[in-house]
């Protein structure tokens, strides 16, 4: 049905992750093989960049918190970047900002990961 | 044409009258008319006999067609005739002496008579016999030889008759007998029934058929010679002697033809049982194929037949599932050497063995056991299903001579009917868990709607209206209404992420903790973040629950309440919407302090008549056609166009505009829609 796209590149020592399409229960395993993939190589410096993406679901949310935590503890993090109001409204309202960093531009999440080391 | 048809239909219907009629004609018209001096008594005689006989024909013949099952009981019946007359015979030969012996007086006659009927009968039952031996297991219509046999034999019949009334013609009498007996000959070749006799019967047949051989000749011969019998009967009936003397010719040639035919069939007989028992038993595991659907219960099956089918000493089943392979039934052979045997013979490293393979082995030995013979070759056909092999079946044998061609298919043979099988018993097995797990969600939607409470505490000061709409799967939404005290209310509304069975369960849960801390603690805020604490052990990572809960004091009009991610409050005063979204994250998104601290309460004063809403995000998320939401927007142009409406009405109107909006695509989350309606003079 709908389609969704993902895509993993490096910058410096972060990695990006483009995501596209939608992203719910059905295609929310596809990003979670990123994530496995990145913890296999220990990448724990991850920015989300949700420049073209439509919709998310709550399995789709899901997939942050699962591997927050372990990101963290080893000393990295997920951040979000480019998000559309819309999507970035479901976000807001489950409290999300809270708990992670949104940033308008990718650039900004890049400076930020540059700046703490 | 007609007429014939009426013909045969009296004829069928009442063979038994007519028969008997006939009988007792012919017997008082020879009781009357001892001899049969004047031609017009001899033509008489001759009708009656002939018609008796044909009577007679008619019933036995339709009573021997139901019997066709038993050609071997056919054939000793008719031996045991042969037998009979040829005792009245011999007997009446030794007894009575010549020929020159008086037939005359009444006791003679009566005893001629009867000597007769005799005659008639065993020659009529003699003669359907092998009608219906001759078309037995025939693929083309033998009847156009037989009946111009049938032809012959009336014509030899009355022969006699004309000659007595023109003489002079013996030549034609001599053209027809001889004739008749070409024709005999035809008819006894179509013996193909012989071949469809299992070994057993062959050499059984091959025995009954010399000696009824022999014994027809002999009777052929007494009825032949110059005695007393064929004087009996020829002063009864010329005709008749004729019949039976054609009879016990057409017997000698039939059997005798049978006793070589038979004495052919020998050498190939058990080729062709084993072949028969093939295809009976492919016919058998067709039916099981469709009717079992245990697939352990056919491998034994499977495995017995190609054990016995192709001549094998030993023959097991195994499946394979991925790599992992399973014996599922052995022949003849004990668990453990099957399973080292197997193990033995794909150890190898080229173990695919994608076609029918024979291999023959020096060292492979069944058993652990001393002493016993070792196999000499294995069939291993492979269990295929669309290019897939999911198993193999295995025959063993420990004679020297290798599987043949016709064994070898025949093992692939099985083995491809075990192939379909194992596929079926697996589509079923699916089945049966899809069916299973659609009865499971049935119950879980049963449930989810037995945890929502079935009555609305809605009051003249607090009006209340509830709504909940499930999506096609099992969902997460749940809402609920305490009464704390006369004077407050506590209501929640919330749902869990994810649908289906995992999301039902931690609604229930969640029922239960609202339910036991709403009794506790009054404070939404410090209630929610005890929540949050009590679900840390048992929500999954990527779970989490949005919610809100209040509390309204039906007397003052305050409502305080807390919201864990959730969409937000509707407050609608007269045409004003206000959103309410105060601070706080999803339960379960957090455990830590940070929880709390971003926990915001809210406290609003609501005014006389106000409306209040909450709902689940199945209402703002719903898609319509262009991917876009229902948002908030739409849902408070409604309540303004229809606050002064009941509530009943209002949710109505609400659900009415979702439907139209999303008409094209289905309903993907649950729908939850609690409104409140608060009236400060009541």
């Amino acid at each position: 049905m709908a389609d969704f796209n993902v895509n993993l590149r490096g910058v410096g020592s972060v990695s990006v992750i483009d995501v596209k399409g939608y992203l719910d229960a059905h295609t929310a395993p596809e990003l979670e093989n990123v994530f496995n993939k990145l913890l296999d190589n220990r990448q724990f410096k991850v920015i989300v960049n949700f420049d073209e993406l439509k919709y998310i679901s709550s399995a789709g949310l899901g997939v942050f918190m699962a591997y927050v935590e372990t990101m963290r503890e080893n000393k990295g993090d997920i951040k979000f970047s480019n998000m559309k109001d819309n999507v970035y409204n479901i976000f807001d309202l489950l409290g999300f900002p809270i708990l992670y960093e949104f940033f308008k531009e990718e650039k900004e999440a890049l400076q930020k990961f540059d700046s703490l080391g | 044409m007609k007429l014939k048809e009426r013909l045969n239909k009296v004829t069928r219907e009442h063979g038994l009258e007519n028969a008997i009629l006939a009988t007792i004609l012919l017997f008082l018209f020879n009781l009357l008319f001892p001899t049969h001096d004047s031609i017009l008594l001899f033509i008489c005689g001759e009708i009656l006999v002939s018609l008796t006989v044909i009577f007679l024909y008619n019933y036995i013949h339709t009573y021997l067609a139901s019997r066709l099952e038993f050609p071997l009981s056919l054939v000793l019946n008719a031996g045991i005739l042969g037998a009979l007359i040829f005792f009245i015979t011999s007997g009446t030969i030794a007894l009575l002496g010549d020929p020159s012996g008086s037939t005359t007086g009444f006791f003679n006659s009566l005893l001629s008579i009867l000597l007769n009927f005799v005659f008639i009968g065993c020659a009529v039952y003699i003669f359907s016999t092998f009608r219906e031996l001759s078309f037995l297991r025939q693929k083309k219509n033998p009847s156009t030889y037989y009946n111009t046999m049938l032809v012959y034999f009336a014509l030899s019949f009355f022969s006699e008759t004309f000659l007595k009334i023109f003489s002079g013609i013996t030549f034609i009498q001599t053209a027809v007998y001889v004739v008749t007996i070409i024709l005999m000959g035809l008819n006894s070749v179509r013996v193909s029934w012989i071949a469809f006799l299992t070994k057993r019967q062959k050499y059984y047949l091959l025995i009954v058929s010399i000696i009824l051989s022999i014994l027809f000749g002999m009777n052929y011969a007494a009825v032949m010679n110059d005695n007393m019998i064929r004087k009996i009967l020829y002063l009864f009936s010329p005709g008749l002697h004729t019949f039976v003397n054609l009879v016990m010719l057409y017997g000698t040639i039939s059997f005798g033809v049978i006793f070589f035919t038979t004495l052919f069939h020998l050498p190939t007989a058990e080729a062709f049982d084993r072949k028969a028992e093939e295809v009976s038993s492919m016919m058998d595991l067709t039916n099981l194929v469709t009717q079992v659907f245990d697939f352990k219960e056919l491998a034994e099956t499977i495995t017995t037949i190609t054990a016995r089918v192709c001549n094998a000493e030993s023959a097991w089943l195994i499946t394979k599932n991925k790599n992992e392979i399973e014996l599922s039934s052995v022949n003849n052979i004990g668990f453990v050497d099957a399973d080292r045997i197997t193990n033995q013979l794909f150890g190898s490293g080229d173990d695919d063995y994608n076609s029918i393979e024979i291999i023959q082995y020096e060292n492979i030995i069944p058993s652990v056991k001393n002493g016993e013979a070792t196999f000499k070759s294995i069939a291993i056909a492979p269990l295929k299903v669309q290019g897939v092999v999911n198993g193999y079946l295995f025959a063993a044998r420990k004679r020297d001579n290798v599987f043949d061609l016709d064994e070898k298919k025949a093992v692939q043979a099985f083995a491809d009917y075990a192939a379909v099988a194992l596929e079926n018993a697996k589509l079923l097995k699916e089945s049966i868990e899809k069916e299973r797990l659609e009865k499971e969600l049935d119950v879980a939607r049963d449930i989810q709607r037995k945890i929502l409470p079935s009555v609305i505490p809605s009051t003249d000061q607090l009006q209340i209206s509830a709504l909940f709409i499930p999506a096609f799967e099992v969902g997460g939404d749940y809402y609920d209404f305490f009464e704390i005290d006369e004077e407050r209310l506590g209501f929640v509304v919330t749902d869990v992420s994810g649908k289906g069975i995992s999301a039902a369960f931690i609604m229930a849960e969640v029922k239960g903790i609202f339910e036991s801390l709403s009794k506790l603690i009054i404070n939404p805020r410090e209630l929610l973040i005890n929540v949050n604490d009590i679900l840390k052990g048992s929500l999954d990572r990527r779970n989490f629950v949005t919610a809100i809960y209040g509390v309204i004091n039906k007397k003052t009009g305050i409502l305080n309440f807390a919201r864990a991610g959730h969409t937000p409050i509707h407050v609608c005063s007269g045409d004003k919407i206000e959103r309410y979204q105060p601070q706080g994250i999803g339960l379960g998104l957090d455990y830590r302090p940070g929880f709390a601290s971003s926990l915001k309460e809210m406290e609003i004063q609501l005014k006389n008549n106000d409306i209040v809403i909450c709902y689940s995000d199945g209402i703002p998320e719903a898609k319509n056609n262009l991917e876009e939401d229902f948002g908030y927007d739409r849902m408070d142009k409604i309540l303004q166009k229809s606050h002064n409406s009941d509530l009943d009405s209002i949710s109505n109107n609400i659900i009415q505009e979702l439907t139209v909006f999303s008409k094209n695509h289905s309903q993907h989350d649950d729908i939850t829609l609690v409104i409140f309606k608060w009236n400060q003079n009541n």
